[in-house]
């Protein structure tokens, strides 16, 4: 083979143009001061109002200015721009009082007005802004400001949990939207690379000093590298490049902490749960023997009863994870039902509770009470490990039954496309994510009329007694102006869960995290972001 | 025969040797997983939760998985899996790429351009997402040995278009060829120089074969890494090589790298016998 010159020329030049193109997907070097840690993907938008995924969300906790926040470490909320508020007797009136002095990123004045234009240009955007959803009727919500501290909002009905909804409200200036580029929160958008950075800095106004007097943030801003890569993002940790990592999975939480041990943190249970479910719709393909094995109480506890929680906790998740009975988490300490009574792991008891259910034995194998084989697949998304573990780990307990159980991984597209629209499929195993503790977020998935009641969507009337049990104790929380009546409905909700087992619930996934020893004023919480929650408050030891 | 130079030119004797041990070496790989296999107690699918990646023992020579499962057995079972697999699917797309090659080359013009466009077509589809849809619309409850056949048979069908091609070229030269116009001004009528044909193809053929088997291996493996491949719990190499995408599993047992360094052997050992030929 021959180079000729102008091909080594042309090779080189490639090379440079390879090169320079790397070396500018590379993220910026970190400014003084700054904290550094990646998000997964591009925030969708900069506007706080519009924000719909968890990387925006990330960006407009770290920039948007609120009137009240949840605080992810007590669970209450908390007045911030507000000095302080009330809600009236009937739940229908809230009234702010604003802090005095209050700035924009700017200079320019906060006033009542700003607030009050930020609140209805939510309620306006309908569809576009979320957090318009939880007024439940946003088009029938008022604002007002009679004064420039003071903001009233008037609801046409109670809404339960209404002072959280305001944690997703930045206060911007009004007429003046500028995508997080001047804001009243501590950080500021500077610069936005797309799938590179989002980078931050900090909002000399803001209103937060430490109990010294010193004016809050600490860190003069906040690179947010944009990379889904958790080998990466947990090669560039180790290097001291990024300062922290949320999310992190079991297996990189093991890995990490073998070398850094230090730095990892595993918080406990999250409020996130992975269950399984059988397909119980009565318009399902599926033939009437499966769907009467489905329908079966007794058959579906039988199969929680020979699922080993403890095992699919140790394997799939390497131990962090919490074997779970419940769709509310131990994390939520409000709302947990401590005293459960929950099938546990019991082989013995499941092979009785099915020969009593007219189920048998054909040698190793079960059937039903017409001689139909107990055969059926278990359906999961691909590319999620720890899921295809516990299916695997499930289809081996389950065998202990007599039952034969296919484990089938799909992609997320061919999933949902038989979950949602044809129905066609036998069990299911999933997670979901909880980003609220508030029972009501979970509405949608336990009224019986509701697209998301997975095991048997959108029923017309409910289906079974207890499903209608169901439905008055969520609606009973959901009304109730009672804490302890609310408490109640839903302490009854997760007993007729457990009962039924309508969902297996297998484990709460634990949250895990990696904090770098040189970021100072950390307190991780369970709830999201877990680690910067108190981003105005986090500085790199060694930085003023 | 006409030939140039000196028979059988030099280093030829060398090669057929190692082209001999290849075949040997393959064939011994084979008869030792059958062995593994089939020998009293082993199970590939047998957890043994207290034992999630162990390092290797007399009674787990290859250590176990993450799901405590014995890798040697589900490593030689992956294999033999792999190659029963992948060679059914190129004895099969050979020989459909023989008779639609065949067909184009003694067809008419308009049946000939009509077969090669379809030829055309298929090597332009995006054979990734149509396996994906594929299996995404197999019933749920095909079992694991069903699905892997079909993921096969599916190979085999995606897989013709290219092989169809070299067969097409082949016999155009053999239509052409003046043994063949001489049986034709004989008198031979076309039907009956086919048969003739199909011998002078095997030369053909056979590497054609040979080239599909690893291309097949290497497909289901690309699927079985992107979690499509076949199901829990039979073992093969994709769902084995997946653990290779997670350095904290790496970490676990130096063992993780047995199933892709055998791999590498087994398509190297293919590579070799299919030069040859």
């Amino acid at each position: 083979m021959h180079f000729t010159r102008r091909s080594v020329i042309c090779a080189a030049f490639m090379q440079v143009a390879v090169l320079g193109a790397y070396c500018a997907g590379q993220a910026a070097p970190r400014l003084p001061g700054e904290l550094v840690w990646a998000i997964g993907y591009d925030p969708k938008t900069f506007d706080p109002a519009k924000v719909d995924d968890i990387d925006a969300e990330t960006v407009r906790y770290l920039t948007g200015g609120v009137l009240l926040r949840f605080n992810r470490l007590t669970q209450k909320v908390e007045p911030r721009l507000a000095e302080s508020w009330s809600l009236s007797h009937d739940g229908k009136t809230i009234v702010f009082k604003l802090r005095a002095g209050l700035r924009f990123s700017d200079g320019s004045s906060l006033t009542s007005r700003d607030a009050a234009w930020s609140i209805r240009r939510v309620l306006l955007l309908g569809p576009d802004a979320p957090a318009a959803d939880e007024f439940v009727n946003p088009s029938a919500v008022t604002v007002e400001s009679p004064d420039s501290g003071t903001v009233i909002v008037h609801l046409p009905q109670r809404v339960i949990g209404i002072g959280k909804v305001f944690d997703e409200i930045a206060v911007e200036p009004a007429d003046r939207p500028s995508e997080g580029r001047i804001t009243s929160g501590p950080f500021v958008v500077a610069d936005y690379r797309r799938s590179q950075f989002v980078r931050l800095r900090r909002n000399p106004y803001y209103y937060e000093r430490d109990s010294a007097g010193a004016s809050l943030p600490y860190a003069t801003g906040v690179r947010l590298d944009i990379l889904n890569n958790t080998e990466q993002e947990t090669r560039l940790f180790l290097r001291g490049e990024y300062d922290l990592i949320d999310h992190l999975p079991p297996d990189y939480f093991e890995l990490l902490r073998k070398q850094a041990g230090s730095t990892v943190r595993d918080l406990g249970p999250s409020l996130n749960t992975e269950q399984m479910w059988f397909n119980q719709s009565p318009v399902s393909p599926l033939p009437a023997w499966e769907k009467a094995w489905f329908q079966n109480r007794a058959f579906r506890v039988a199969v929680s009863q020979a699922i080993h929680r403890d095992d699919l906790a140790r394997i799939a998740y390497f131990g962090h994870a919490t074997p779970a009975y419940s769709f509310i988490s131990p994390a939520n300490r409000l709302w947990y039902n401590r005293n459960l009574s929950a099938p546990r792991t019991d082989v013995a008891a499941a092979r009785s509770a099915l020969l009593r259910a007219g189920f048998r034995w054909s040698g190793s194998k079960l059937e039903d009470a017409a001689g139909h084989p107990v055969r059926f697949s278990i359906l999961t998304n691909a590319g999620n490990a720890a899921r295809q573990k516990m299916a695997t780990l499930i289809q081996q307990d389950l065998a202990a039954l007599g039952m034969e159980v296919n484990v089938v991984a799909l992609d997320f597209p061919a999933l949902i496309e038989r979950l949602m629209h044809t129905e066609d499929y036998e069990a299911c195993l999933l997670g979901l994510e909880n980003v609220d503790p508030e029972p009501n977020a979970m509405m949608n998935v336990w009224l019986s009329s509701s697209p998301n009641h997975q095991w048997n969507p959108s029923e017309k009337t409910p289906a079974t007694p207890w499903e209608a049990e169901v439905d008055r104790e969520m609606n009973r929380q959901a009304t109730s102006l009672n804490d302890s009546e609310r408490k109640q409905a839903v302490d009854r909700v997760q007993q007729i869960v457990a009962d039924q087992q309508p969902f297996i619930y297998l484990v709460y996934p634990n949250t895990l995290v990696a904090i770098s020893p040189r970021l100072q004023g950390v307190e991780p919480a369970v709830l999201e972001p877990e680690l910067v929650w108190n981003a105005e408050r986090l500085r790199l030891r060694g930085t003023q | 025969m006409f030939r140039n130079g000196p028979w059988p030119p030099a280093g030829m004797g060398t090669r057929m040797r190692f082209h001999r041990l290849a075949a040997w070496v393959l064939a011994g790989l084979t008869a030792v997983s059958l062995a593994i296999v089939i020998a009293p107690g082993a199970s590939y699918s047998r957890q043994d939760r207290e034992q999630l990646f162990a390092a290797a023992s007399p009674s787990h020579p290859a250590g176990t998985d993450a799901l405590g499962r014995d890798r040697l057995v589900r490593v030689a079972a992956a294999l033999l899996l792999s190659l029963a697999g992948a060679s059914a699917a190129a004895a099969l797309t050979t020989a459909g790429a023989a008779a639609v090659g065949a067909m184009a080359a003694f067809a008419t013009g308009a049946v000939r351009w009509t077969i090669m466009l379809l030829c055309d077509v298929f090597l332009a589809l995006p054979w990734l997402f149509l396996l994906m849809m594929v299996r995404s619309a197999l019933p749920l409850k095909t079992s694991p040995a069903r699905s892997a056949a079909i993921t096969f048979m599916v190979l085999a069908a995606l897989g013709w278009p290219a092989c169809a091609r070299a067969v097409y070229r082949g016999v155009l030269e053999l239509k052409n060829a003046d043994w063949m116009l001489q049986a034709r001004a004989a008198g031979l009528r076309r039907s009956q120089t086919l048969h003739h044909v199909v011998p002078n193809l095997l030369p053909l053929l056979l590497p054609q074969f040979l080239v599909s088997v690893p291309a097949f291996v290497i497909a289901e493996a690309n699927l079985g890494a992107l979690g499509l491949g076949i199901g829990e719990p039979l073992p093969s190499w994709g769902g084995m090589l997946l653990e290779l995408d997670n350095s904290a599993i790496l970490l676990q047992t130096r063992w993780v790298y047995f199933p892709v360094l055998l791999l590498i052997l087994v398509l190297l050992l293919v590579e070799a016998i299919m030069v040859e030929a």
